[in-house]
């Protein structure tokens, strides 16, 4: 177990090393830089701009310097905690990401729960009454969740959320909370704000969610093992429960590697649309001005939330499936 | 049992009927068929059997034909606006008037401005009668860019505007700019899919023919790239993208996006399925007579499952429809004076709309009735190309 | 009886003598005067404080209490609170007239002597006394400091490169000397995002090498993860952003909540410099709360009342839904005057590096046949709803220096005109459709590239193509990228651009009529020529048109214009010439910026311009005058 548990984590870190070298490759890209941005978004708001003070900045920010350098500067701060700083808010950019991580986890976490309770009743259901009415119907509703776009649902619903139950505008909760300290009132307010952005991010990944439960319940229940218990005369409910339930709860960890990034950019847009404050609005500040090392930071950390989460799941599924410890992976 | 039986003092019963040995083997005609058809016979049988699967096709056809046709069957030209209709809600069309059967017919517009709550005011004005013919001569275009004809399906006799889906802030018809939106979201998918398909078969194939640490290599990298988010991604790329390019130019552009973020979930499967298949024996014997690997694989392996891509490429199309409605919202996609079904969500993306005009939202009927057809027909597809399964 | 008398007597005796009469103070500051917390309210404000003119300004007597909620789009936002509450060493009031406001008094000689006095026991927001020494240490030891000064001088403190000599009087009075005029120096102090010439002494002290010890200081940076002292002090000192919790201000509400927050508590500052007529020391709102969303959130939080001061980020179609939300009582929709030259202006890169396309800009007839081409009625009716006035790219109806001939200049949509003209340049030869051609035998097709951000260029770029057809121009849309559309516009690959007209459509004699002339870089219609200017001739090119070179000449003539008359002179002059070349192709101005105000809220104009400059958005209103009816 232990074997399996270090080959899977040593995998990691040529993956997050890789990862990382595609970020500032990706975010050097677009011509131009930060400073560029800056004074033209001035421009276009009509307002004046000292030039001499822009040059200053720019060498004070060791725009001078060659790419590999700032790329080996960044990627070694990481490991320290040091991601940077942000030009945009001229302060560290571990300061200014602050809470937004911990709202990114809470938001992503209601969704995949919520995912996970409406999908696999529901493909439970399709793989047992495949073909009838209640399967279209079920999967129906599931895709119109998956077909509707994020944003535009998003924006529907916060408006008809507030129309019907007065709810504040977006954000996670009302302005009064935002920079108070936890509290239940807080607690209720988040909740309250919640649901929306759980909704819709969830309704779009439970119908890939269902397909992939009713496809591996639908296989399970081929297996010979299910006919031979039909066979002698085992009920259908028990004989349901007993195996091939089981067997697909392998998968219910296993999915997370897919569910993850899935929830995790889905909530970008619509973090956006409903002006949440987790790390959404700001990643796509950061990328449309090029605050370089402020979008940086995110992506990674957006990346290693999820190759955490896949390492997660693929150790729970090594304690519950003597098999891929063996064979050394799961083949998904 | 035949008069002719012979009774046997045991009462068994032997049939009189002439005794063929190989009857065991015979096979009745249907099931003769079944066995020589060819396995694209089998997968049109079951395909069949999937009602639902058949109708989604069928309404696919029908839109793609919709996109090919725009310029007929849309009531206006897409440059066409008029500064008199602003955001007209959308008309009825109606067939009695006053009590009497007159033909398909919308009312007039009665226009007001109202300066307190900046709102153009339309009610009905059940006086003034448009009717609507058919095959008639309407706007002019050049059906295709070449062809210059000025046919339409419908227009108004008078000229007066048909908003059947209500105007936009030009005065621009919206079902005339949804019908042309289809061109370039239908097939925005398709040529994304067949990116994102060669770059799945190629490299999914070279890393299950070859395993060891090409196979390595490859999963690694299918890791990075699906543990990015992806919308970061598609901004970073859209970002390089020289905004000022053409819009045609956008468009390839986009669908190279699309589809170069997208061949991760093709290449697992293709390698997976070969990594299963490269020990067959068939495989050996072609190595053996010397095939090279891309003969091997593109020849003898792929076609094997090729079934199953294809099911699953139909199935990642509206992940492609929905990327570029997704990309028009964060402004990188196309952008006016394009028409697309993104563009159009785009321009309804905001609370103005949502609350006072909110026909215009109407953009998404379309996008999410394509999505599920897609998705049945994917589905069905999916299920045919197993036709032993 | 005796006694009553008394007692009347010597309270009427005391209100007389105590000159500022029923003095108020917000109850919340009373509560920690009588606590010890603070000094009383005449040690509070300065000997002569700041009065403003009610009666002029049409403003009512307030309240005290309250909090105003703002809604910005982004952190850097905050940078508005100094642009909205405005206190400056001299500025404009909404009749866009300079005058004192920190300064007591100004007194300006031959237009290059500035001698400024200030306010006796004029207090930063932490109690110290505003004194020469501010200005000393802004200059001696920033400016003309080895390290700290690298930046160099401001430009606008500069004359043809000139540094001007710095005086101190005594405490209150200081003076700066230039050996030629500086028009630029007060407008400058005056501005929305203005020139500082001053910083809290006593404050920044603690992070400079020549008061401070060195190795503390060295502790300090590091601490703060600054790369040495210079940054830690550059940082420390930034007043724009408010981001220094701890940095005294001058300004009526001092941000007390570190960043980064999307909620920043702006606090009154008990030490303000204005009152009211009665001698009531202003701003009558405790606190303003500015609340950080996405920009696309904020018209929907405006139109269900979830701020008491908005104009930032709403726009003229927003209107219908803020006039349906009035509805709900909390809030009114003020429509103000837009203050820019041109909702939507088109510019012709006279420095195109085609040379087919810059002789054909730089023809005057090809331009004005574009301009009358437009049907301008038609965009006014379509996008703003008939309430804009059809005109050039030039001052606003309520400028000072309004003349009809320069809004009407080329504007009238005469079609047979426009043909007239082009067919004159000698493009009569036109392709089957109609389009012209070329000398060369290619289609006239323009391509006109925006920066992609607005849908107001969009569609009027749609409406203008559709009449520009009439005379056989193709119009095509490029939408672009903002860095990139610049880019491109600077080095000449762009033929024409489309952004906003003059930023300041109401100016006054003694701003500086930059815009009219081939200035700075950002000037779509001469980039390089501008940017000659700019670096004074180290990049772009030298100026090679006559009329733009008449342009810059009357431009220099205003540096040093003598006195306001002939300053008047030349402005009127530079705006005759610019509409009738038709540098820029205007189509409307005078357009309206929805602003929400709480129901509540009064001393906010019921009519006004919103600009960036003269009257810095909301500031030159006064925002420390605003109270709430409650």
């Amino acid at each position: 177990m232990l074997g399996y548990i270090a080959k899977r984590f040593t995998y990691m870190i040529p993956t997050l090393i890789l990862t990382s070298m595609l970020v500032f490759f990706l975010i050097e890209l677009p011509p131009g830089d930060y400073f560029e941005s800056y004074v033209n978004e001035l421009i276009a708001a009509g307002e004046t701009i000292d030039p001499k003070q822009i040059e200053f900045l720019r060498t004070e920010y060791g725009f001078d310097r060659p790419v590999w350098e700032r790329y080996w500067i960044w990627a070694t701060g990481m490991l320290v905690g040091d991601f940077g700083y942000s030009f945009e808010y001229e302060l560290p950019v571990r300061e200014v990401i602050g809470d937004r991580l911990i709202f990114t986890i809470i938001v992503t976490f209601f969704t995949i729960i919520f995912t996970w309770l409406i999908a696999f009743p529901i493909g439970i259901y399709s793989a047992t009454h495949q073909y009838s009415w209640g399967d279209y119907g079920l999967t129906f509703l599931g895709l119109l969740g998956l077909a509707t776009p994020n944003f535009l649902l998003a924006l529907i619903m916060m408006y008809l959320a507030n129309q019907w139950f007065g709810t504040a505008i977006g954000g996670l909760m009302d302005p009064e909370f935002v920079d108070k300290p936890f509290s239940f009132a807080k607690f209720l307010s988040v909740m309250e704000h919640l649901w929306i952005p759980v909704i819709v991010i969830g309704t779009s990944g439970t119908a890939a969610m269902i397909r992939r439960v009713r496809a591996n319940l639908l296989d399970e229940l081929r297996k010979p093992y299910v006919t031979t218990a039909r066979a002698k005369g085992v009920p259908e409910f028990k004989g349901l429960m007993k195996y091939p339930f089981r067997m697909s709860l392998n998968f219910f960890i296993a999915d997370i590697g897919s569910v993850l990034p899935q929830v995790i950019s889905g909530a970008e847009i619509v973090a956006i649309v409903l002006s949440l404050e987790t790390t959404g609005p700001l990643l796509i500040q950061a990328l449309q001005s090029q605050d370089m090392y402020l979008a940086g930071s995110f992506l990674m950390l957006l990346a290693f939330l999820t190759v955490i989460g896949v390492l997660i799941s693929d150790i729970a599924l090594g304690f519950l499936d003597p098999r891929i410890r063996l064979q050394g992976g799961v083949s998904r | 049992m035949s008069k002719s039986a012979t009774r046997l003092p045991e009462d068994h019963y032997v049939n009189e009927a002439p005794f063929d040995p190989k009857a065991i083997e015979k096979l009745t005609p249907e099931q003769e068929a079944v066995f020589l058809a060819s396995q694209m016979q089998l997968m049109w049988w079951k395909f069949k059997k999937h009602k639902l699967a058949v109708f989604c096709g069928i309404f696919l056809l029908l839109m793609y034909l919709m996109a090919a046709f725009a310029e007929f069957l849309a009531p206006y030209n897409l440059e066409a606006k008029n500064s008199q209709y602003i955001y007209a809600p959308p008309q009825s069309i109606n067939l009695f008037h006053e009590g009497e059967f007159v033909g398909p017919f919308v009312y007039d517009y009665k226009k007001e401005l109202d300066l307190k709550t900046f709102q153009r005011v339309y009610t009905e004005d059940t006086t003034k009668v448009i009717p609507l013919s058919f095959f008639c001569s309407g706007d002019e275009y050049n059906f295709w860019g070449m062809i210059p004809a000025d046919n339409h399906l419908m227009c108004a006799d008078i000229q007066k505007p048909i908003y059947l889906l209500g105007s936009d802030r030009l005065g621009r018809d919206l079902l005339s700019r949804i019908i042309y939106g289809a061109r370039i979201s239908l097939t925005i998918g398709l040529i994304g899919i067949m990116i994102s398909f060669v770059l799945g078969i190629v490299i999914g194939g070279f890393a299950g023919y070859y395993g060891g640490w090409v196979d390595l290599v490859v999963q690694r990298l299918i890791e990075v790239i699906q543990s990015l988010p992806t919308l970061p991604l598609w901004l970073v790329l859209a970002a390089i993208m020289p905004a000022n390019w053409s819009p045609i130019l956008i468009y390839f552009g986009i669908t190279v996006i699309l589809g170069l973020i997208d061949w991760t979930g093709l290449a697992r499967a293709v390698r997976s399925k070969l990594l299963a298949l490269r020990e067959e024996d068939y495989v050996l014997a072609a190595r053996l007579m010397g095939a090279s690997p891309a003969r091997i694989i593109g020849l003898h392996l792929v076609p094997g499952f090729m079934s199953h891509l294809i099911a699953s490429a139909t199935i990642t199309i509206p992940t492609m429809i929905l990327g570029e409605t997704a990309l028009s919202f964060l402004g990188l996609g196309l952008r006016s004076p394009t028409v697309s079904w993104g563009v159009l969500l785009n321009e309804a993306q905001n609370i103005n709309v949502v609350a006072i005009t909110p026909w215009l939202i109407l953009p998404v009927v379309p996008v999410i009735l394509v999505i599920l057809a897609f998705n049945f027909f994917g589905d069905g597809l999916r299920d045919a190309a197993d036709p032993y399964g | 009886m005796r006694g009553m008398l008394k007692t009347t007597l010597s309270m009427v005796l005391t209100v007389w003598m105590s000159g500022i009469s029923f003095a108020g103070e917000a109850p919340m500051i009373a509560d920690k005067v009588a606590k010890g917390e603070l000094p009383p309210l005449e040690e509070r404000l300065p000997k002569e404080p700041m009065i403003v003119d009610y009666a002029a300004e049409n403003k009512t007597e307030g309240k005290y209490g309250g909090d105003m909620r703002i809604l910005m789009g982004k952190a850097k936002d905050t940078r508005q609170m100094a642009v909205y509450s405005y206190a400056r060493l001299v500025g404009f009031g909404p009749d866009f007239i300079l005058g004192p406001d920190i300064a007591k008094s100004f007194d300006v000689k031959e237009g290059r002597e500035f001698t400024f006095t200030l306010r006796e026991g004029h207090r930063w927001s932490d109690g110290h006394l505003l004194t020469t020494e501010d200005f000393r240490y802004f200059w001696e030891d920033m400016v003309k400091h080895p390290e700290l000064g690298r930046k160099g001088v401001p430009t606008d403190m500069l004359v043809e490169g000139e540094e001007p000599t710095f005086e101190v009087i005594d405490e209150l009075t200081f003076k700066y000397t230039w050996s030629k005029p500086n028009p630029a120096f007060l407008p400058a102090l005056a501005g929305a995002s203005p020139l500082y010439i001053y910083r809290p002494a006593h404050y920044m002290k603690q992070f400079h090498t020549k008061y401070t010890d060195a190795d503390k200081l060295e502790e300090m940076a590091a601490e703060a993860e600054a790369k040495d002292w210079t940054a830690l002090h550059t940082r420390k000192q930034r007043q724009r952003r408010a981001e220094n919790p701890d940095l005294p201000t001058l300004q009526a509400w001092w941000n007390r909540t570190p960043p980064p927050s999307t909620r920043f508590v702006f606090e009154r500052n008990p030490f303000y410099h204005r009152v009211d007529p009665n001698g009531n020391q202003l701003p009558y709102i405790d606190n303003v709360i500015m609340n950080i969303v996405s920009k696309d959130v904020i018209p929907a939080k405006a139109g269900t009342g979830e701020t008491d001061l908005q104009a930032r980020y709403l726009r003229f179609d927003h209107i219908p839904f803020l006039k349906q939300g009035e509805a709900s009582g909390k809030f009114r929709t003020l429509l103000w005057n837009l203050g820019r030259g041109s909702q939507v202006a088109l510019f012709p890169n006279l420095n195109a590096s085609d040379p087919v396309w810059r002789d054909l800009n730089r023809d005057v007839r090809f331009r004005r046949a574009l301009s009358l081409a437009i049907n301008r009625d038609e965009i006014n009716e379509s996008i703003y709803f008939g309430l804009a006035q059809p005109s050039a790219n030039t001052v606003l109806p309520s400028s000072k220096f309004h003349r009809d001939e320069y809004t009407t200049a080329w504007t009238s949509h005469d079609t047979k005109k426009a043909n007239a003209l082009l067919d004159d340049m000698g493009l009569d030869k036109r392709d089957e459709d109609g389009t012209r051609l070329l000398p060369n035998g290619a289609r006239l097709e323009i391509t006109v590239e925006s920066a992609g951000e607005s849908t107001e260029e969009t569609d009027v770029l749609e409406l203008i193509s559709a009449h520009v057809k009439d005379i056989g121009v193709k119009m095509f849309v490029r939408a672009s990228q903002r860095d990139i559309f610049r880019r491109r516009a600077n080095s000449g690959e762009t033929v024409m651009s489309v952004f906003n007209g003059l930023d300041n459509g109401v100016p006054s004699a003694d701003m500086s009529p930059q815009e009219l002339a081939p200035t700075a870089q950002p000037q779509l219609q001469w980039p390089q020529w501008g940017q000659y200017n700019e670096t004074g001739g180290k990049a772009g090119t030298k100026v090679d048109m006559e009329s733009a070179e008449t342009q810059l000449a009357l431009y220099n003539q205003w540096m040093i214009a003598p006195d306001m008359e002939k300053k008047t002179e030349i402005w009127h002059e530079m705006l005759g010439n610019y509409t009738d070349q038709v540098f820029s192709i205007g189509t409307v101005n005078n357009s309206r910026q929805p602003v929400v105000i709480s129901a509540e809220l009064r001393n906010v104009p019921e009519e006004a311009t919103y600009s960036w400059e003269p009257t810095s958005y909301f500031g030159a209103y006064r925002p420390d005058t605003f109270w709430f009816d409650r």
